[in-house]
């Protein structure tokens, strides 16, 4: 059985694979011959969904090997992906740690958030990766970038929401890995300067956040929009993480 | 009295003999968590023969050494001794890697951490118990054969005598220093070489698996992390077990060698100690031992039969208070039946029977101030080992920092604390006070190890489980367990090394006995002459061999765990499945490079300790030993200090920022506590420890050999 699997982070590519999601994530992160450790995300989508991709060219080549060995990845495209493919037709994203364990979250449909604080801080996953900081919810903010309304503009997005740690947090911060390598008082200045400047709706604390961004930084989940709507992927909490997926939650540092 | 003693060893051995089977008899658990246990036991059952065969090996030349230069009874003792320490090792270690998965499945079945405390203190019980018992035990048997049968203690022959190649001593004092010898060096190499073991398997799974691989700690996937349980088996059991028995019969020993030179030297002069009274103080150190050891077995009994609470730390901290506590209560009633109606003041015993007693107190006193004080310095409840966390924000090199300055500022009280303890044991009960001071800080030794060996066996059962993939409630419970292991382990390093600055004291006192040799007789003015220019260079040299030591103790970790290194990469790469979870790592090979590196790389340091005062001695005489002797014991108890208490903040402030604060794991202030604690390791856990034994083996080495060397050296040869 060939699946289709979008990844979205490191890089953007659409990849046919024989593996399941767990077993391709762990392909991908720490590789078959030369011992990588890379966290990966990827969102597995339905086959022939569009019209773009040459899923032929998928069924040909992505076939098992002399040996009976299962075919690891094809690369259907590069470069460009995430706009191809409409979000109807993404099924689960699953979150890889750099030793290979995955985490499967499920796709529902868009809540705005409950506790609204006026302003978020959001790691651009794909196709760019900035660290911006934003007045708008999640939902406002992808259709701020995707619409015509601004010049620097993207046709889809994935992002996730990121923790704010307030200045005097640090000492007693949690299981937040990287949130307390940001500049604190750099991001306070950059929301400062948004509330002071209610035009403004997007601004760039960090210009390449990739290589820092762990999943101990997600506040509520990862978001997928398009010029078509806005689909959510909630993290689970602690607790259940602890209770049900105990290896990854170690894995990923979170507990 | 020897009853006393005879029924606090049988009631010691019978309790650890019922743990040992209570706790043997309980179910290991799932079939996977038996696969995992078996293969730590395997591994930790090579080491220990391949480390026995070694030391059997170096023991057969020690023994015929004794034999020749000295008297066949004091290498019969060394034999005795060397058994001893290496049977309560070899227990206890065993004991342990079969309570780790027991441990574990109690925390499975039960959900309870009181239920699971019990079966890890069992555990570590046999060990305390066994350690207590086969000491005392080993000694009974030098007092009774060599002593009473063989007629070593009877005034006759508490004289000097000269063997056949002249050499006089006073014989028992030989046998007694032989079996202290025999405990030592088994002290010495189960430490050392447990220390590398542990360190190099530590640092591979550490260096390689959690901070290139990425998994987390105990992950079955990491080829190292069955050697890593091994490690704290061999290292932190075996290496802890033999190291306080010898710390534990070197100060009984060293109390018993000054009791019979006081009374040799007291001879003829208006001061003589009676036959009776030189008895008592030859027995009473062995008497107060057996008391500590039957109010330890009641501290044990009691949290064996009481409900224990779901607070580890309470429930243990309780049973150490309680054996202390009847423990001075008793000890308090037995000096004033012991040393009643004898004439004391002549012998600088201020106050009268208790005398002794009461230096035993301040030792007791002093060796918890210093547990505590380690307490302050290494563990995260306190601002000190916060600041290493809070350093690490701004990265390595000022944890590195802070950790060092942590370490040097941790010296200072305790060496206070310790002079303290020698002038106040001194001025009640003289120089023989101070050798009580350090009985008193080991009395209740039975109840320490046992609640240090419980350390490692909850942190193995903690370990197994992970890998054996149970719910995360049960690793929850074994958490805290181990957690509490921690602490409790920082108070024992505090005993073992005030105890052996004491000891050292007392053994350096008789060394200067045994050097004046019969010419004691009659009174004797003891004085070391520092501004003597060999005393002075003995000195300095002495000063200096702890770092030489403790350098190539490092540089042997180092060697050992760059191997482990290396296969755990090539293992990676190698096999992808392993990462993959499909295949299963050579676990094996791991725990075979461990064992190869530390048997290896453990003879030199070991050796040092024995050859260094034998060399010095023979080269430039007993002044120069004097010297090194003086210089060595200064120099270890600082650099133990700093090691043990540096190595324990640096590990302890990793913890504190694991459990969430400044970024928690995967932040960077992580990964520079994690290099923090890296460096520290080898420093607790191999260094620390080793070098209060190098200083009692180099004490008990030089007071059996100078009477030889003080006669025969090269210097002397040259220039007189």
């Amino acid at each position: 059985m060939i699946r289709y699997y979008l990844t979205v982070s490191p890089v953007e590519a659409l990849i046919a694979s024989q593996l399941n999601p767990e077993a391709f994530g762990c392909y991908m992160a720490v590789g078959s011959r030369k011992g990588s450790a890379e966290q990966l995300i990827f969102v597995e989508v339905d086959g022939d969904c569009c019209d773009y991709f040459d899923w032929e060219f998928a069924r040909e080549r992505c076939v098992t090997h002399c040996d009976g060995r299962p075919k690891s990845s094809l690369y259907m495209s590069i470069y460009r992906v995430l706009e191809h493919v409409p979000l109807e037709h993404m099924l689960s994203m699953y979150l890889v740690t750099q030793d290979g364990r995955t985490l499967e979250l499920n796709k529902s449909e868009y809540q705005a958030p409950s506790d609204w604080q006026g302003c978020a801080l959001y790691k651009e996953l794909c196709p760019a990766t900035p660290l911006v900081a934003s007045p708008l919810p999640p939902r406002e903010f992808s259709h701020y970038l995707i619409s015509d309304s601004d010049k620097v503009k993207v046709p889809a997005i994935v992002f996730a929401d990121i923790r704010i740690l307030g200045p005097d947090k640090l000492r007693d911060s949690g299981n937040v890995g990287t949130v307390s390598k940001l500049a604190l008082d750099h991001i306070h200045d950059c929301i400062a300067q948004l509330t002071a400047n209610p035009e403004k709706q997007v601004k760039t604390v960090d210009r390449s956040f990739a290589n820092n961004f762990t999943y101990q930084t997600i506040a509520t989940g990862i978001y997928a929009s398009d010029s078509g709507g806005t689909v959510f992927y909630p993290m689970p909490d602690v607790d259940t993480l602890r209770r049900e997926n105990y290896d990854w939650a170690r894995s990923a540092n979170i507990i | 009295m020897t009853w006393l003693i005879i029924a606090s060893i049988a009631a010691a051995v019978s309790l650890a003999a019922y743990n040992y089977v209570s706790v043997r008899r309980q179910d290991a658990g799932t079939d996977l968590m038996k696969e995992i246990a078996s293969a730590i036991q395997e591994g930790a059952d090579a080491f220990i023969r391949h480390e026995y065969r070694l030391i059997l090996f170096v023991s057969v030349g020690i023994i015929i050494l004794l034999c020749v230069l000295v008297s066949w009874s004091a290498a019969v003792a060394y034999g005795l001794g060397a058994f001893m320490s290496a049977s309560a090792g070899w227990v206890g270690m065993k004991i342990a890697v079969i309570a780790n998965v027991r441990v574990s499945n109690t925390a499975r079945l039960t959900k309870d951490i009181g239920s699971t405390l019990k079966v890890a203190f069992k555990g570590g019980s046999v060990m305390g118990l066994c350690v207590g018992g086969f000491a005392l035990l080993g000694l009974l048997i030098v007092y009774v054969v060599f002593g009473r049968l063989l007629g070593q203690l009877n005034p006759s022959h508490l004289e000097f005598h000269s063997n056949w190649l002249g050499i006089s001593d006073i014989p028992f004092t030989m046998t007694v220093s032989g079996y202290a010898l025999g405990c030592s060096i088994i002290a010495m190499f189960n430490r050392v070489g447990g220390g590398i073991y542990t360190k190099a398997a530590d640092m591979g799974a550490d260096l390689v698996g959690k901070t290139e691989a990425g998994i987390p700690e105990d992950d079955p996937r990491n080829p190292a992390t069955i050697a890593d349980n091994v490690g704290d088996n061999v290292g932190d059991v075996a290496g802890l077990g033999s190291d306080l028995l010898e710390s534990f019969v070197g100060s009984l020993v060293s109390a018993v060698v000054l009791a019979i030179y006081t009374a040799f030297s007291s001879r003829d002069t208006a001061t003589e100690i009676s036959a009776s009274l030189e008895d008592k103080l030859i027995m009473f150190p062995l008497l107060f031992a057996a008391t500590g050891l039957l109010a330890s077995v009641v501290a044990v009994l009691w949290l064996m039969m009481r409900r224990t609470s779901d607070r580890p730390h309470r429930e243990l901290n309780l049973t150490t208070f309680m054996g202390a506590g009847i423990t001075l209560v008793a000890t308090g009633v037995l000096a004033g039946f012991v040393f009643k109606g004898e004439d004391v003041a002549d012998i600088g015993f201020k106050a009268g029977a208790l005398s002794p007693w009461i230096s035993a107190v301040f030792g007791i006193a002093g060796g918890i101030l210093i547990g505590h004080i380690a307490e302050y310095y290494t563990s995260y409840d306190y601002a000190s080992t916060q600041r290493i966390s809070a350093a690490s924000i701004e990265g390595a090199a000022l944890t590195i920092t802070q950790g060092i300055s942590v370490g040097m500022l941790s010296v200072f009280l305790p060496v206070v604390m310790l002079g303290g303890c020698i002038i106040a044991a001194h001025s009640v009960a003289g120089l023989y006070g101070v050798a009580m001071a350090a009985i008193g800080m080991l009395s209740f030794v039975t109840v320490t190890v046992s609640v240090d060996t419980y350390g490692p066996i909850a942190d193995n059962a903690g370990g197994i489980s992970e890998m054996a993939k149970l719910d995360p409630g049960v690793r929850e419970i074994t958490d805290r367990l181990d957690a509490v292991g921690n602490t409790t382990a920082a108070i024992g390093k505090g005993f073992a090394i005030g105890s052996a600055a004491l000891a050292t004291l007392s053994l350096f006192v008789s060394f200067l006995y045994a050097q004046a040799g019969s010419a004691s007789r009659g009174g004797f003015d003891l004085m070391l002459n520092m501004v003597d220019p060999m005393t002075l260079v003995g000195g300095f040299v002495g000063g200096a061999l702890p770092y030489l030591f403790s350098g190539i103790l490092i540089q042997a970790v180092a060697n050992a765990a760059r191997k482990m290194v290396q296969e755990v990469r090539r293992q990676f790469k190698t096999d992808p499945g392993i990462m993959a979870g499909t295949s299963k790592p050579d676990y094996r090979n791991c725990v075979k490079i461990s064992s190869a590196g530390a048997l290896a790389e453990m003879k030199v340091p070991a050796l040092i300790s024995v050859l260094t005062p034998l060399a010095a001695g023979f080269i430039f005489g007993a002044d120069f030993v004097g010297g090194l002797l003086i210089g060595a014991t200064i120099s270890s108890i600082m650099l133990a200090l700093f090691s043990a208490n540096s190595g324990g903040a640096w590990d302890n402030a990793k913890k504190f920022v694991e459990q969430g604060h400044y970024g928690g794991r995967g932040s960077d202030a992580h990964k520079a506590a994690v290099i923090g604690d890296t460096v520290g390791d080898p420093l607790k856990d191999t260094v620390g420890p080793s070098l209060d034994i190098l200083i009692k083996i180099m004490a008990v080495v030089s007071l059996i050999a100078v009477s030889v060397f003080s006669k025969h050296n090269l210097f002397d040869f040259i220039f007189n």
